[in-house]
Order: structure tokens, then sequence, then C-alpha cells
């Protein structure tokens, strides 16, 4: 320590004086400005008002292979409330609900469910017409905290048909909200729900906008003090292709039954060039906040219209699952095209009788498929066993999911021997096989998984994952087409392959799918009639064109449509004819 | 440290530091709770605060003297952050202030606030009196090195406080008041040069805090709004919690550099005066450390501190009514933002290390 250092006590008290100076000022202009002007500056804070709006970002357009919009955005108002700028609720709900025709709890409800965040605005209707935005400027004064905020809305241009592709946007649930609350997501703001809006919603979701204005009392806008435009969402591009989704929903519809599916597919590719199921609802009715009547008659209705039958139910395959038999068969060696078969009409085991259509004497395994005799597989399903028998289905992609891109897929059901009781709690009984054989008893699959396996036939025996995207866009607005997944290859032989192709070629040019038989391509397929315990049999099809190099593969599904050779197939046929336009037809097509 | 110094912690300091950071958090979640995650800045000033007072213990525990010997490495080892800084470190609204640190960043100007005051005491302590030209070159040279570095990044506030915080210890030391007068006329001669080095921003801003009305929609708006904010709070406030203009996100930065107007609209002139008290006191008891120092460096490192947070107080009180231009400084322990509550503590603790080994005959 230094022992001459002596505090320059003298410069210390000047720096004192300086900021008790300081500080003194500050008092005085927090006087001045709190206390003299205050009331001013609080009326300031009261009427002087900067609304901060969010400016909607569009969603991503969807198109077709072919670059056809699918789903796009129209412009639209929104009815919505400014909770702090709300001063007197009990004048101005009653007035508004009558106005626009929303209960008044509702209203309350929407407020109260947005009480974290007063200052955004809470959207009450969307999607008003011009009529309800005029009387509501009309009424601007005796509405105070009621707003009118100009909003994209998604639009589905072709209604009902691809819903189940589609899918729909709602507004965002608690649950969604909590698991996205560093995206950006609040309260009131659209998300996907389901299928292509849902599994793409971080492509499809742009980025919302702001725009900062300065407004009087009356909350009319005074001058723009900042604003930051809204970025679009990404587009996508589907595999669907526009004329096999209409052949595909006008064909279910012609079938004169209630509920079906149909998947079209590229089996070189796995990309899904149409799907469909029935019955369906207007993906539209959410777009603008489905109303509490209309989402109670959709979800009570017992058809199920918001269920995608294409692969969120499994149905029993009837005798489109002899493909399985015949593949299991003719890869184990048991039999080849010329085996011969008698087919009395029916098929003995134990006490047990199988029945037939009718007797077809001595056939050969390949008039078997023609003409889809169920003693010859029933002979071969009893003679592979039910372990056998599963085992191919699962190598062939039944029963189980096939990953496509698309929500509520389900996985269906292969029994076995040795899983059955797991699966369906009962056992496994000698006959299950025989029965199995021509896809009866407890198997069940979905439309797009039958899809998938006909395509796997078509293509030499490979397993591709379905997808309906075509093409999106990475965040850096490059285009990235969606890849080709190969699930499984060499999944047959090629021997057994070429007996399927001319066993699936026969069925159509003189067996049982005769009505797909065309003449500008060569088609091959499978009908099947499956027995089901809660109606009339359901009716299917699938089938692929041209046999030589396959670029189609299509499956119609009708429920309890009863045979796959009536119902089923005339769809399929439809779906072909888009796809493989007849020679006049598409010369007139291509002519100015 | 012997038992006669912990006897000699002033509590009062103590006392007025808690009192800042604890108000401080309660007022910052005012200020945030309407963000995305309304806790997380409270989080983490609670984290940033832990830490803080741990920096305080350290910086109260280690003899101001040893911290004194190290001023070459410090000073070198500022100089090169700094620097550091304006290559790597990462744009914080457009402007280089940070470095990362794994999850974390750090604001290397703040730190350098606290380690220059070290450095620029010891330089001092080695002239009993600055006399000559030949002593207060090389002076001004140690100060004007780091501020030019921050200038460069650019962070106006911080360098103008840095001026502020380095004249500010020259008084202290002695220097003639002709020396400073000469600094002074340099500074103003200097001022056109340094008019032309600003960005277009900087310039805006002190020119709307000549004349707020001239740019209502950028700087000047966040003035009329945050005078607006403040002077709505009237005598007593709208109510923790209940302030409109904090809601609406009427004012930019509301949780750094603007939080007061969050203080002044919901308690009012009560709270905002309670608040000024506390800063009294602290301020208080750091001239009572620089008072009764047993030695000149003790006496200007604690000058420093203190003007580190007497010149922060009235800038940043003064900005939000409209006394001072719109500069980015944060309101000391309490503006959100953990590299500045560190160098905050971590001088309340070198007051506190002053303090208790001040001369054993004033008591």
């Amino acid at each position: 320590m230094r022992m001459d250092y002596i505090p320059p006590t003298r410069r210390l008290r000047v720096l004192n004086a300086i900021i008790v100076a300081l500080i003194g000022m500050l008092v005085g202009r927090l006087w001045q400005i709190q206390v003299l002007q205050g009331a001013q500056f609080l009326r300031l804070s009261e009427e002087n008002r900067v609304r901060d709006y969010t400016i909607t970002a569009p969603r991503g357009v969807i198109y077709d292979r072919k670059g056809r919009p699918l789903v796009s955005n129209r412009p639209s108002f929104t009815v919505a409330i400014l909770p702090l700028e709300l001063i007197e609720p009990a004048k101005v709900l009653p007035h508004l609900a009558a106005l626009i025709g929303v209960p008044i709890e509702e209203i309350r409800g929407r407020i109260e469910a947005n009480r974290t965040r007063p200052f955004e605005p809470v959207r009450i209707r969307r999607d008003v017409g011009a009529g309800v935005v005029a009387k509501i400027e009309e009424n601007r004064l005796d509405l105070p905290g009621v707003i009118i905020l100009a909003e994209p809305v998604r639009h589905y241009l072709y209604g009902q048909m691809g819903a189940h592709v589609f899918g729909h946007v709602g507004e965002v649930s608690e649950a969604e909200l909590a698991e996205r609350r560093d995206q950006g997501y609040k309260l009131g703001d659209l998300i996907g729900k389901a299928g292509v809006e849902r599994v793409y919603e971080p492509v499809l979701r742009g980025v919302d906008g702001r725009l900062r204005m300065e407004v009087d009392a009356f909350g009319r806008p005074l001058r723009v003090l900042q604003q930051v435009g809204a970025i679009p969402g990404r587009p996508i591009v589907l595999a669907l292709d526009l004329s096999l989704q209409k052949a595909a929903y006008d064909g279910l519809r012609s079938s004169g039954q209630r509920s079906g599916a149909v998947v079209a597919m590229d089996p070189r590719t796995g990309e899904i060039l149409a799907l469909e199921s029935m019955p369906a609802y207007d993906p539209n009715l959410f777009a603008i906040g489905i109303t509490a009547q209309k989402w109670q008659a959709l979800t009570t209705d017992p058809l199920r219209p918001l269920l995608n039958r294409a692969l969120g139910a499994a149905f029993e395959p009837g005798s489109v699952f002899k493909i399985v038999t015949a593949t299991a068969a003719l890869e184990e060696g048991i039999v080849n095209r010329t085996s011969t078969f008698y087919a009395p009409g029916y098929f003995r085991l134990g006490r047990w009788v199988f029945g037939d259509l009718r007797a077809w004497g001595t056939v050969t395994f390949l008039q078997g498929i023609q003409n889809s005799i169920n003693v010859v597989f029933y002979t071969l399903g009893f003679r592979l066993g039910g372990e056998k028998l599963a085992a191919y289905a699962r190598k062939m992609g039944l029963g189980d999911k096939t990953g496509v891109d698309l929500t509520g897929e389900i996985a269906g059901t292969i029994p076995s021997p040795s899983t059955k009781l797991h699966l369906i709690g009962e056992p496994w009984y000698p006959g299950d096989a025989v029965n199995m054989s021509i896809g009866q008893g407890a198997v069940t699959v979905t439309p797009l998984q039958v899809a998938r396996m006909i395509s796997s036939v078509a293509n030499g025996g490979t397993l591709l994952q379905p997808h309906v995207l075509l093409q999106a866009q990475g965040a850096d607005r490059k285009p990235q087409p969606a890849p080709v997944v190969v699930q499984a290859s060499g999944v047959y032989g090629a021997k057994t392959l070429a007996v399927l192709h001319e066993g699936l070629r026969a069925a159509v040019e003189r067996g049982t799918g005769r009505a797909t038989n065309l003449k500008q391509v060569a088609v091959a397929g499978k009908t099947g009639s499956a027995e089901n315990p809660r109606g009339k049999p359901h009716a299917w099809f699938a089938g692929y064109a041209p046999v030589d190099a396959p670029r189609v593969a299509v499956v119609a599904f009708v429920e309890h449509g009863f045979r796959g050779g009536l119902a089923a197939a005339p769809i399929v046929r439809r779906v072909l004819e888009a796809a493989f336009p007849a020679p006049e037809a598409s010369a007139r097509e291509t002519q100015p | 440290m012997s038992r006669r110094m912990l006897r000699y912690i002033d509590w009062g300091l103590v006392g007025a530091t808690l009192g800042l950071v604890i108000g401080g958090a309660v007022v910052l979640y005012s200020a945030t709770r309407t963000f995305p995650d309304p806790w997380g800045f409270v989080k983490a000033r609670a984290m940033h605060a832990a830490l803080g007072l741990a920096v305080l213990v350290v910086f109260t525990a280690v003899d101001y003297q040893a911290l004194g010997r190290l001023w070459r490495p410090l000073l070198l080892g500022t100089i090169v952050l700094l620097a550091v800084v304006d290559v790597i470190g990462r744009t914080a609204q457009g402007a280089q202030r940070w470095i990362p640190l794994g999850p974390l960043s750090f604001q290397p100007s703040e730190v350098a606030k606290l380690v220059l005051i070290i450095t620029f005491a010891k330089h001092l302590d080695g002239h009993r009196e600055i006399t000559s030209l030949r002593q207060l070159v090389p002076i001004l040279l140690h100060a004007a090195l780091p501020i030019a570095l921050i200038v460069q990044q650019p962070d106006m506030g911080t360098s103008m406080v840095l001026l502020a915080i380095l004249a500010t210890m020259l008084f202290a030391a002695g220097t003639p008041l002709r020396a400073m007068a000469g600094l002074g006329a340099a500074a103003a001669i200097a001022a056109p040069v340094l008019w032309q080095a600003l960005h277009d921003y900087q310039r805006r801003r002190l020119l709307v805090f000549i004349d707020p009305g001239m740019d209502p929609l950028g700087a000047g708006y966040a003035l009329i709004q945050s005078k607006i904010a403040v002077g709505s709070g009237q005598l007593f406030g709208k109510g923790f919690l209940h302030g409109t203009q904090n809601l609406l996100h009427f004012i930019p930065e509301q949780h750094t550099d603007f939080i007061f107007t969050v203080i002044g609209e919901e308690f009012g002139f009560a709270g905002a005066v309670i608040m000024l008290a506390l800063f009294g006191l602290w301020l208080w008891r750091a001239m009572t450390a620089a008072m009764q120092a047993k030695d000149r460096l003790g006496m200007l490192m604690a000058v420093g501190v203190l003007a580190m947070i007497a010149f922060h107080l009235f800038i940043n009180v003064g900005m939000t009514v409209g006394l001072a231009p719109v500069t980015g400084i944060p309101l000391p322990f309490i503006s959100h933002g953990g590299s500045a509550l560190l160098a905050m503590l971590a001088g309340t603790g070198l007051l506190l290390n002053i303090g208790m080994r001040r001369k054993k005959i004033l008591f």
C-alpha cells in the first residue's frame, strides 16, 4: 500500500454531485410525463392504437402430374374479433351473432380459447359473403372490436373427387399446437388434417406476413407502419393423372353401389396415378371451418365418407388372392402351366365340402387361372398348407402397410396356423388353408396392397412403395422429385412370372375378366368375388396393361358389388380407357 | 480473505443489487409473457443470475491488486476477443457483437467494459498525476484501440459508455482540467469526421433524438411509443401485467433496451422512483467504496464501475423518456441479456472487494 495516497475527495464530490443531478433530472422528467402529462399520454395510449395483422400466407398449390391444378386458393373474407378492443361484449356479441349467424356461445368460446393472446384477432367465421361484409362495414360504429380480414381459402377444384388423396385442412388443435410451438403456429391457424395436406404440411405451409397499422379509436386505418409480406407455401406436383382420377371417380359412381375404392399405379415406379374412395366428402367444407351439423352428418353416416377405403379399411380379397396361391404353387414347384386337375364342382376335406361355381371336368392349371376355378386352388392350398400360403402373401406385400405418403393406412390381416389365434382369437382349422387359397376366411387386405402386389407381378417381381407425390420443392425452392423406393425385389422366379402373365392375360381375353378386354391395349388381370359376413360379396378386379411392358396397374374394389367381373371390371376398363385412349378417340383429341 | 474483511462486506450494496435483479426478473416476465415461451426469458435470467452471483463471489474474493497486476494479459485478451468478434462473430440485428459458445453466445463488448476498467485503473495508477503529454498519449492509446474495435462492430452505445467511463476515470485520476478541456475540444473537432463514419441508421437515431417527429415510423416511432407507454402509467401505473402498450408489442425490444417502459407503464411514477432509489442506494455505496478505498488503484476501479452503472442508467432511462438518444444500451441488472448482467455483477463484486479491503482507520 502506498502510504502517501490521499483520496481525491474534491473530484469525487464533483462526480457525486453530477450523479445526484442526473438522477434528479430523471425523476423530474418522469414527474413531468407521468404525473403532469400522464392523463394526456393515457388518452394517447388508448386512442392512438397500432394493430398488428397477420397476413395469412396461401398454402402451396397442388398440381396433377401434367401440371393441372387440383387444389388452389381463392380470396375470402373472415369475420374476426380483436379481444382488446371488444369493450362492450354484451352489446356487440348479440349484434354480431345475428349478422353472421354464429351462435353467441360459440363466439364467446372462441374468444375465451384465445385468452392468452389478446392482441391477435380471433376468427369467428371464415369465408363470409360480400353481403355480410357490407353489413358489418355499415354497422362499424356499433361493432367496436369486430374486424374483417382478407384471407386466402383452400379451394378444392373438383369437390369430392380426390378428397381422400388431398385430405383437408382444419384449425390447429391444442395438441398439434403444443407440438409445433417453435414452428410459428398459433391458435386459429389452419393445418393439414389428413391426406396430402397433412403429410406435406411442412412444404405446403407458407410463412405468414405481418402488417402493422395505426388505426383511430373507431378502428379505421390511418397508415401502414410496417409490412412484411407473406411467403406462399411451396407447390407440389402429385403423381395423379386428372383424367385417370376422373375415370376412377365416375367409374365407381356408375357401379350402382354405394362404397368402394380404386387405385391406379405405375408399376415401374410406384407412382399412384389415381386413388378414389367412395363415398367421399367435399374438403371445401373444412376449408372454411365445417359447421357442427355437417360434421355430425359426416361422422355419423354409416358409410363413413371420411374413411379412405383404398388404404384405411381391409377387406376379404376373394379370388384376387388366387394370384398368391398360384405364385406359391409355381414357386414351390408343385404345379406348372399344363398340370391337370379334376374339378367336379366341389372339394371334399374330411366332413367339410368346399363349393365351386360349377363342375368343370378335367382342366389345366392355366384354365384354372383363366376361369378362376376354385377346386384347382383348393387343391393347391391344401397341398401348400397355411404357413406357406401366408408366407407368400406377406412376401407379396399383403397384410402389411405399404408406407404410402397418405394418412390412415392400416395393415389388414394375413392369418397363418401359428398366428391366427393371436390375430383373430380363433384356432386354425385344417380347412382354413383351403378357404384361404381363394382369399376367404380371415384374410383381409387393402385395395392399395393389392395394387402394390399386382404391380409387382406386372413389373417382373419388384415390390415398390406406392407414393402420391411426384415432385415437391425443397426449402431452397429447387425441385425435389419423389424417390422410387424398392421394398423387395426378385419376389418371383422368371418361370412363375411367365405363367402368371399368360394366365392373367387369358382371364381377360376369354375368362372371367372379359369386361376389361380392350382393342387398343392388351390387358391382363384377375377378378374376385369375396364372400363376407356383412352382405353380398365384394367385387374386385386387379389388372395391368400393356401385358408385355406394363405402364398402368389398376385395382377396383366395390363393397358388396357381388361379382368382380360385373361390378369391378367395368371400372378398371374405364380407367384403362383413360390411360390408353382408343386410336380414333386420341386422334380426335389431338386435332385442333 | 480474513474474517475482518467479511465483516466489512457492504450489505447495503448487496441488498440494492439483489433488489434490482429480483425486481428486474419480475418486470422481465411481464415484458415477455406473451412471447411463444412465456417463461423462457425468466428462466434464462435465473440461470444468468446464478452464474453472475458466482462471478460476483470470485470478484469479491480475489484481491483487486492481484487483478490489477494481470492488466497486460487482460487487455491483450480483450483486444483479441473484440477483433475475433469482428471477424467471426455472428450477426445480431445487422451488427456483429456475439461470439457463439456452443448453445450459448456471449458479447465480448460487455466483458470489455469491466476488463478495461481494471486495466485502465492500473495504467492510471502508475502515474501519481498526469502532467505531460508523454504520460497522456499511452493512456489515450490504451482507451482508443478497444473503442475503435467496438465502433467497428458497430456498437455505438457501448463505445459511448466506454468513453464516458474512461473520461470519468481520467477525471478522478487527477488529470488537469486544462488537459480534459483540450481532449473535449479535440473530440468536438473529430466529431464531423466520426459523423461520416457512422452508419445511416445511427445518424438517423441521433437526428431523431433532436426531432422525434422527423421519422415517426422508424426510430422516432420507438421514442414516441415509449413515451406514451411510460407517461400513460401515471402516478401508480396500470398494475402488474396490465400494461397495454407492452402487451400489444408497440415497443420494439421491450425486453432489452426498452424494458423501462414496462416499469413506467405498469408501476407508474411510484415504481420508477423505487427503481431509481435502488440505483441511488447502489451508486451511493459505490461512491463510498471509492472514497474509502485504501489506495489509488481501488479508488479508480470503484469510480470506473460507478461510472459504468451511472451512465447505463442515465442513458437507458433517459432515452425512453426523450432525454437521451436511442442507443442500444441495456438497463443494468434488469434488461434481458446474460453478458451484460454478468459484467454488472462482476463489477459489483469488485466494489465489495475494494470496500472490504479499505483502510482500517476509518473504523
